[in-house]
């Protein structure tokens, strides 16, 4: 089972409530303990309603934890007393109209969880069977032990599509363009680079030692790394978009001047799940 | 009334005629000798300007490129606004972005790699500054500006370079790419405050006044005037014609920036450097619309500037050997030191850091501009403009052979290297499993191996699929306790079975043994392999070998 310890945040909303059933779901999935986390006062008031929420979705054998103070941090502590290995958690967010605002608290657990992070956005379809599952990967030890996690993951699922994205940049390739004075040139050294990832893309996977590696589609995307293949899935419907979580923590001038990982969280469309190992 | 009479209009228009068409036919030639076009724009230049047109007919050079007088004016508009709209293509290609995600590597080795370099230039200016023709105005400013010149790369001449020698995919050409973009940003930084210093009085703003409002200006446009245009950018795309709205909304907004920073009294064209590096950050510029706004300035604009260099200097008459030979000397030596220092310090290989220094000491357009700029404020004499734009031409055209030269020494083992004709050997194998039990024995002969427990690892990874891959190749391979990388190769003319995708038995059987911890080695060993397969006829072509050194010299040579 990839995962053992679920932990999830829940807060009274009609959200709260559809991730306590995601959850559970899962839970039952893997085979997996769940601990709910609730970051406010205990108060037996407090205490009733989340009785009731666990009782409404028809939930048993879950551990309560309470904690006050800052959620972020709270949550962080959590996972760490707690030994989750999957931290579940909403994205809230607010429909603004150009772009969809994502909680700066789901952000912090994003960028600095030391378990892996599944982030549901609140929205209708968010909730339920991952039937489409979309993997960036960047060959390294890292990202194999990632598309291992989330073969297992779709294997449990059923999926019906296993996407395996590789992405590929060329910065300055303009400026070459001018030198070499076509954009056919551009063009198929792109192609070129493309066939050759493809190649790896493939080998990759056959070292994986998986089953059916048939079943995973390989594709090569062009574009900023973190953006390109984020968007991808997002323009094929994915039902959840797996990555490798970064290997150091994103600082403050890491989201100013947005590159990989950051582009990703700051576009969530479908469930994301970060991986760690 | 104001405007050009009739024959000032048929002058002006035969000018740009001659620099445009003289200047693209020159670049375009240099292009197919496979160097820059911007050298071949800089020749057509002298040879219209007074060095040689200006030698044999003197009359007629002066009639048709007139010092004063409204079509010189005319010509020098155009020019500048050339400028205006390169710098900004120019910016479009810094990205922040992969400068952090390169991380310490590409700062350590922009930093380094343009304090040293500036240290050179400006203590040798400040001791000597004579012997660089300095004539009048205050010397530390001088100094500082031949320091400044000598560290700034130029980012298009890098990018070719990478591309050319198939570096790009490469970290070291990642880092390389993103230590330029950073020497960029902070030398035109420098750059510009160092104009405020000299142009001060004529704006009318003191020296503390210009060079806080250029700061706060550039930290403005990074931080706030990106995200802005980042969002705007939708809706021009949906809202307008593409690519013309997009391309209107760019050079306007140059315009914009460069009428900021002329105001605040640095030069215009850093403003249109800044935009551009504001609007190239985001990901709703796409690859296409760059291209298109390159073609049609580097195309249309770009070649008049490089030709008006030209016109103004006697490139014969401001030859100076030695302050020449200085510059030269002090460029590649601050450049190629400051940068392989960077790349060093950061854990690179000696031959790595050669190659990164050689890569960013080409220098190209932005060395040209910031000398131009500073000719036409006093600030440097002809003679030292002279021997800067030898630098360029110097250091771009012996950039792409250095760095293939450090660089093909430092690959860290290509299958090329790993290949020895002691290790390739023709085999009458009938089944997998002899051939590979073959090739296991022949590398554990030669580089004492645990026999048995490396068959025994081969077996395993093939039992789990098969390593057949296509057109004839097999690469049975495994993980396992060696220091570097191993590959044997068998060449065997019946074929065995290897149940390949497509079916072929496999008649060239590659064995590669990588070390247990370098997962994305053995990947990259084991792709360039398969990508030098991709092709049927040269698989087939290789089966004709009847000597191993044959063999390694048709997979070498597929690779030039």
């Amino acid at each position: 089972m990839p995962y053992k310890r679920l932990g999830l945040a829940i807060t009274f909303s009609p959200t709260g409530k559809n991730l306590l059933i995601e959850a559970a779901r899962l839970k039952k999935l893997f085979n997996a303990e769940l601990i709910l986390l609730h970051v406010g006062e205990k108060s037996e008031e407090s205490e009733d309603r989340l009785k009731n929420l666990i009782d409404d979705c028809s939930i048993s054998g879950v551990e309560i934890t309470w904690a006050k103070g800052d959620p972020a941090k709270a949550i962080l502590n959590f996972e760490k007393k707690k030994s989750i290995d999957l931290m579940i958690a909403g994205a809230l967010e607010k429909e603004k109209p150009i772009k969809y605002y994502i909680g700066s608290v789901a952000r912090k657990i994003m960028r600095s969880s030391n378990c892996s992070v599944l982030i549901i956005p609140a929205r209708s379809g968010s909730f339920g069977y991952y039937k489409r599952f979309f993997v960036t990967t960047d060959f390294s030890q890292r990202s194999s032990e990632t598309m291992k996690k989330a073969y297992e993951f779709a294997k449990l699922e059923n999926a019906e599509k296993f996407v395996l994205i590789r992405e590929i940049n060329i910065p300055g390739l303009a400026f070459s363009v001018d030198d070499t004075g076509s954009t056919r040139n551009a063009e198929m050294i792109k192609k070129e680079w493309e066939i050759e990832e493809k190649i790896k893309l493939n080998i990759f996977l056959s070292e994986m030692n998986i089953q059916n590696t048939e079943a995973v589609e390989t594709v090569c995307v062009y574009g900023k790394s973190g953006w390109a293949a984020t968007s991808f899935a997002k323009e094929n419907d994915a039902d959840i978009f797996v990555v490798s979580a970064p290997v150091k923590t994103p600082k403050f001038f890491d989201r100013v001047f947005t590159h990989d990982f950051e582009y990703t969280i700051k576009q969530i469309h479908s469930p994301l799940l970060i991986i760690k190992s | 009334m104001g405007g050009l009479s009739s024959a000032d209009t048929i002058r002006l228009l035969l000018a740009i005629t001659l620099m445009l068409g003289f200047g693209r036919l020159l670049g375009e030639l240099f292009r197919k000798f496979k160097q820059a076009a911007v050298v071949g724009e800089i020749i057509a230049g002298i040879i219209l300007g007074p060095t040689i047109l200006g030698l044999l007919f003197p009359e007629l050079q002066q009639w048709i490129f007139p010092v004063e007088g409204p079509v010189s004016i005319a010509i020098n508009s155009l020019v500048a606004l050339s400028i205006i709209f390169l710098l900004l293509v120019v910016g479009l290609e810094v990205d922040l972005g992969i400068v952090l995600q390169q991380g310490k590597a590409a700062l350590s080795i922009g930093l380094i790699g343009m304090i040293v370099p500036f240290i050179f230039g400006a203590s040798f200016a400040y001791l000597l500054p004579d012997v660089l023709f300095f004539e009048m105005g205050d010397k530390l400013i001088f100094s500082l500006f031949v320091g400044t010149a000598l560290a700034i790369s130029a980012l298009p001449i890098i990018a070719r370079t990478l591309m050319d020698l198939n570096l790009f995919k490469s970290k070291t050409g990642m880092t390389i790419m993103a230590a330029a973009m950073f020497n960029d940003l902070v030398g035109w930084i420098a750059f510009s405050v160092i104009l405020g210093l000299v142009g001060a009085e004529s704006h009318g703003l003191s020296i503390e006044w210009t060079i806080s409002l250029t700061i706060i200006f550039t930290i403005f446009m990074l931080f706030f005037g990106r995200k802005l245009i980042h969002q705007i950018l939708p809706w021009i795309n949906s809202t307008f014609s593409w690519p013309g709205g997009i391309i209107s909304f760019m050079m306007v907004l140059a315009l914009i920036g460069a009428i900021i920073t002329e105001k605040i009294g640095v030069h215009s064209i850093f403003g249109a450097f800044i935009i551009g590096v504001a609007i190239g950050d985001s990901v709703h510029l796409t690859e296409k619309t760059k291209e298109i706004i390159h073609q049609f300035i580097t195309n249309i604009f770009a070649p008049l500037f490089f030709v008006s260099i030209g016109l103004k200097v006697n490139f014969i008459q401001a030859f100076d050997p030695l302050a020449v030979i200085i510059v030269v000397v002090l460029g590649f030596a601050g450049k190629v030191i400051g940068c392989g220092l960077g790349a060093k310090l950061m854990g690179f290989k000696l031959k790595d850091s050669l190659a990164v220094g050689f890569a960013m000491n080409a220098r190209g357009v932005l060395e040209i501009v910031l000398g131009i700029i500073a000719l036409e404020f006093g600030l440097i004499g002809e003679e030292f403009f002279v021997a800067i734009i030898i630098l360029v031409l110097l250091s771009s055209v012996l950039s792409s052979p250095l760095v293939s030269y450090f660089a093909k020494e430092s690959r860290s083992y290509s299958i090329l290297e790993l290949l020895l004709p002691k290790n390739i050997y023709f085999s009458s194998a009938e089944t997998k499993d002899q051939v590979i039990r073959e090739l296991v024995k022949l590398v554990c002969k030669k580089e004492q191996i645990d026999e048995p427990k490396l068959l025994e690892a081969v077996l395993k990874r093939e039992e789990q699929m098969t390593t057949g891959i296509a057109n004839h190749l097999a690469i049975p391979h495994a993980k396992f306790d060696v220091a570097k990388p191993v590959c044997a190769v068998a060449i065997n003319k019946n074929g065995v079975d290897f149940d390949a995708p497509d079916k072929l038995p496999a008649k060239i059987i590659f064995l590669l043994i990588t070390p247990t911890d370098k997962n994305e080695l053995q990947l990259q060993l084991l792709s360039e392999i398969a990508v030098k397969f991709r092709n049927k006829e040269f698989a087939e072509d290789l089966l004709n070998v009847s000597k191993p050194d044959e063999f390694l010299m048709k997979i070498k040579q597929l690779n030039s």
